[in-house]
């Protein structure tokens, strides 16, 4: 213990003297011979026990007076040793980042979780701040606000807020975070510009970071809140269903895949099910020392609508990532009908060679049925969840009021043309069904230009796609710049007759020329997709192109509205959800697995005929089941199993891998933060005032209360 | 009521013990005016002087043959009653810090009896004793009794320990026929077996009386700084350093169970018990006793 004024610490010798005084009374006690000392013995024995304790507490009071003033005069401080960095101490503006993802709510081998440590030092740091600092506070989990967006001289403020932040589920992006308090720290004139981010140093978050260094640039501390200890996790990091045909046709296989990070192999790792919220099945699955197992479950369910698949494993340190959910359907949304216009006896020159290959592709899940156009009157429709009509010559009359009712009664079609189509027939028989009617046939101009490098040659003048609009559910997996789509080339396509935009119809892509290339349409309780180009290599190279395995398979979903598997309608916590209305919709309602629901409502006035049907969720911010219920036009609300959807758990928050220490920025920042430990001055003057203020108090009281006891007597 | 009668403190101040006896008796009887009962005395209810046209039948012929003066007997049970009066000097009695001390004022109440006794014809003896007999006058109806008794009484001085129970016995054994014991004491520190003995005197049928005198400062504590307190009786180290204001209350409600307990014993015994302390005139204390014993007799 320090003192700022040690001289007055001759003021000790003040706690002696209640005991003096009090020795001195005694010494002076009159004496009195007196008769009646049995009365007086029997009286101080009746009070002596009380008194005693009332005189050591007023000589405590007394002498505990004496000395805190004293004490607190010569105003005492402490050195203690900081576990903060030594630059806490400048004078700075600082930013300060808390890693609130998903990782940050494990629990710790020590007792609470990162996310409470990151947060307990973030406050250190920003009470220990210099007066004159001033402080801003940013979230690192993905897409999340600012708490304290400008830099605020109030550290209360700031703390209020920083207590305030709840732990997400969403993954880390430092990348984002440190962009925003660079840009944030920009608006500062001080020489020392610091950013904080208090962290469990996870490697995942630190993907698409780059060590800003140079003069100007801010230094970065990173508060280490993993515990030290290296943590071991499984998780489940993938789910998907796929028709199991040895059920049945209701038959479905839940497919989890189970990752065990940890060096040591995990055995008899309990695996379960759970269907609509009852467990199911439960099942054991041995995982490699850091690998992978896959864990198939087979079950039959009632057809017709989702169900809500839940697969969990074996609790560990955290929790979140060992359960992982989707929505099922055994119904006919697997199974899809190929109807072949231009069947040849070469396979490979067949039409629908490569779009029943691209369904059929390992993990779709799809249950592929092929078929002639004159075989088609005799089948049962409804079996499907989607048609392909592929370069079809003209519908039969039977065939197409077949289609039509397929489709009105809710059923998905798809149709593209070629060589054998006939438009005219095709207006005519089925002009219900067609988004718009067919046109004539167009072959590409000439188009300079160079080829990509490794691109299938085909000296045929070709257009390409216009550039792809991701909001559309079906291209919403394609990258921004639509790689795998760009690169395909049409030499031919077949114009379609123009039509009033109508409400439920829209293009979905078009070609450089404006033409449209797919054309979607809303009929009846189904649904339509047009393509106005072949399937095969005929008119156009697609069919080789990247783009077109998931371009057909999203479309297959898509039309037959079931979700499959994961990928269909699962989507990451945080990530953004599209809705599309209902043609009687008026608005919906999301319920969370947790909280309270929240109303969606379209834009009342919006040109765009996407945006009036299209609502967008973004709150997914707990992983779960979202239900969508619908309010529609006559003021009845149901459900909308079809727009239901599942948010999962980010796979990269589940890997425990730690940041290197070569690609720790913190470690490579040119002046570099790190150093001694600061002491830090603990004052204690404040705490002697207030015990003095106490005990005059207690002193008071006891004082005040012998008293009154004097008066009664 | 009101009354003519002197404090202790005057009454300390007369030039002797029998001024003194007389003063406190005439006191006593001076307050009776205006009382609607028509006397107090210890045995007969009135005594009056003769005055011209009162019944001559009624002159009280003993008390003229012993003083040689006329007065009226008016109801008369006994032709006479040998007193016994127990004065206790222990050193306790000593203890006086403002007025008289209890000794002193014992001394008074004792002298004021005799003397009216002696007027009446009574024969009184006094015991003086502490642990042991100090004095013993024997009761008697001679002409100079009174005045050796007044004078003992005024030599009394406190010392050594007290016994009353054992004075009790003794005049026990002196009383061969029916007497009236009176006991002055403070009975701070009297032992248990006091109650056994004023039983036994009042089973052989005497008449007991116990003046039970405590100096103010011994009903509640009036001290108001550190004191340090020793016993006051030889042989007796008990010393307590203590602020007094500390047990006051305590110490009042030590004193008043005290009080309490000596009421009792001599209520349950058949005792005539009179307390007073040393502040108190004795005339009061004298004429409460006299209508006590006039009440009792009725």
């Amino acid at each position: 213990m320090h003192f700022l004024a040690p001289s007055l610490l001759l003021g000790l010798l003040a706690a002696a003297l209640p005991a003096i005084i009090h020795r001195i009374g005694r010494r002076h006690a009159r004496p009195i011979r007196f008769a009646a000392m049995e009365l007086l013995l029997r009286a101080e024995h009746e009070v002596s026990a009380r008194r005693r304790l009332r005189d050591a507490l007023l000589l405590f009071a007394r002498t505990g007076l004496a000395m805190a003033l004293p004490l607190a005069f010569a105003r005492p401080f402490a050195e203690v040793r900081s576990d903060l960095p030594a630059v806490t101490g400048r004078s700075q503006s600082a930013v300060v980042i808390l890693d609130d993802s998903a990782s940050m709510r494990r629990r710790r081998a020590e007792g609470g979780t990162p996310f409470e440590a990151a947060r307990a030092r973030a406050r250190a740091v920003i009470e220990h701040l210099s007066a004159d600092s001033d402080v801003a506070l940013v979230l690192a989990s993905e897409g999340s606000a600012a708490p304290i967006a400008e830099l605020a001289s109030d550290r209360a403020r700031v703390v209020a807020a920083l207590e305030a932040v709840p732990s997400s589920a969403r993954r880390a992006d430092f990348a984002a975070a440190l962009r925003r308090a660079t840009q944030i720290l920009a608006g500062s004139t001080r020489a020392d510009r610091l950013i904080y981010v208090a962290t469990d140093l996870q490697a995942a978050g630190w993907d698409d970071v780059k060590p800003v260094a140079g003069p100007g640039a801010p230094q970065m501390v990173l508060l280490d809140a993993s515990g030290g200890a290296a943590w071991t996790n499984r998780a489940v990091v993938a789910l998907a269903a796929e028709p199991a045909p040895e059920e049945g046709a209701q038959g479905i296989a839940v497919i989890a895949e189970i990752v065990n990070f940890s060096p040591e192999q995990v055995r008899n790792l309990g695996v379960t099910l759970a269907l609509d919220g009852a467990e199911v099945a439960r099942g054991f699955v041995d995982v490699p020392a850091a690998g992978r197992a896959r864990k198939r479950f087979v079950l039959t369910t009632a057809g017709g609508s989702a169900h809500e698949a839940e697969v969990a494993i074996d609790k560990d340190a955290f929790p979140l990532d060992d359960r992982r959910a989707c929505l099922v359907e055994a119904s006919r949304g697997l199974r899809v009908l190929i109807v072949d216009g231009d069947p040849r006896t070469v396979r490979t020159e067949d039409e629908t060679f490569f779009l029943e290959a691209a369904l059929r592709a390992g993990g779709s899940g799809f249950s592929v049925t092929s078929t002639l156009p004159d075989d088609l009157a005799g089948r049962d429709l409804s079996a499907f969840g989607a048609i392909f009509v592929a370069n079809v010559n003209r519908p039969a009359p039977t065939v197409a009021a077949a289609l039509i009712h397929y489709v009105e009664t809710g059923g998905g079609l798809f149709i593209s043309v070629g060589d054998r189509v006939d438009t005219d027939g095709w207006n005519q028989a089925a002009k219900a069904i067609l988004p718009q009617p067919l046109g004539l046939k167009r072959s590409a101009a000439a188009l300079p230009g160079a080829h990509t490098e490794g691109e299938t040659v085909d000296l045929r003048p070709a257009e390409r796609l216009a550039p792809i609009d991701r909001r559309h559910p079906l291209l919403s997996a394609f990258p921004a710049r639509g790689d795998g789509l760009s690169s395909a080339r049409f030499f031919q396509y077949m114009l379609l007759s123009p039509l009033p935009d109508a409400p439920g119809r829209q293009i979905v892509l078009r070609y450089e020329s404006g033409a449209p290339a797919l054309v979607e349409a809303d009929v009846g309780r189904g649904r339509v997709l047009l393509l106005t180009t072949t399937v095969d290599r005929e008119w156009t190279d697609l069919p080789i192109r990247p783009g077109f395995l998931p371009l057909i398979q999203e479309m297959a979903r898509y039309l037959a509205g079931a979700p499959s598997g994961e990928a269909a309608t699962a989507i990451a916590v945080g990530q953004k959800r599209e809705i599309v209305l209902e043609p009687d919709d008026r608005r919906v309602e999301i319920v969370p697995p947790a909280g309270e629901s929240r109303w969606l409502t379209p834009p009342a006035r919006s040109g765009d005929a996407h945006a009036r049907r299209t609502l967008t969720f973004a709150e997914t911010d707990e992983p779960g089941f979202y239900r969508v219920r619908a309010a529609r036009g006559d003021g009845t609300i149901s459900e909308r199993p079809d727009a239901a959807f599942v948010v999962n758990l980010d796979p990269r928050e589940s890997d425990p891998t730690r940041l290197p220490d070569d690609k720790r920025p913190d470690r490579v920042t040119a002046s570099g933060a790190a150093g001694a430990a600061p002491r830090r001055r603990l004052e204690l003057w404040h705490a002697l005032g207030a015990a003095a203020i106490a005990l005059v108090l207690l002193e008071s009281l006891l004082t005040l209360r012998f008293r009154r006891g004097r008066v009664k007597a | 009521m009101p009354t003519l009668a002197l404090d202790p403190l005057d009454i300390a101040l007369l030039e002797s013990m029998s001024v003194r006896a007389r003063v406190i008796v005439e006191g006593a009887f001076a307050g009776l005016h205006g009382n609607p009962h028509t006397g107090a005395s210890i045995e007969f209810s009135e005594h009056k002087e003769y005055a011209p046209g009162d019944d001559i039948r009624r002159i009280d012929w003993k008390a003229v043959g012993r003083i040689d003066r006329y007065y009226l007997k008016r109801f008369e049970d006994e032709t006479e009653m040998r007193s016994f009066l127990l004065l206790d000097s222990s050193a306790s009695m000593g203890y006086g810090r403002k007025g008289v001390t209890k000794l002193a004022y014992a001394s008074y109440l004792a002298a004021a009896l005799a003397y009216l006794l002696a007027q009446q014809g009574d024969p009184a003896g006094l015991l003086v004793f502490d642990a042991e007999t100090r004095q013993y006058l024997p009761p008697r109806t001679r002409g100079g009794h009174i005045r050796d008794l007044l004078v003992a009484l005024d030599g009394v001085t406190p010392a050594g320990r007290t016994e009353p129970g054992r004075a009790l016995a003794y005049v026990g054994e002196l009383a061969d026929r029916k007497s009236l014991v009176v006991l002055f004491s403070d009975l701070l520190d009297a032992p248990v077996d006091l109650a056994d003995r004023l039983r036994q005197l009042r089973s052989r049928g005497h008449d007991v009386a116990l003046f039970q005198i405590l100096d103010p400062d011994e009903v509640s504590l009036p001290f108001d700084e550190v004191t340090d307190f020793e016993a006051i009786e030889p042989g007796d180290t008990r010393r307590l350093l203590v602020d007094p204001r500390d047990l006051a209350a305590s110490f009042e409600r030590e004193s008043a169970a005290l009080r309490e307990r000596w009421r009792r014993i001599c209520v349950e015994a058949r005792v005539e018990y009179q307390f007073a302390t040393t502040a108190q005139p004795p005339a009061d204390v004298l004429r409460a006793f006299l209508f006590a014993r006039q009440r009792a007799r009725r």
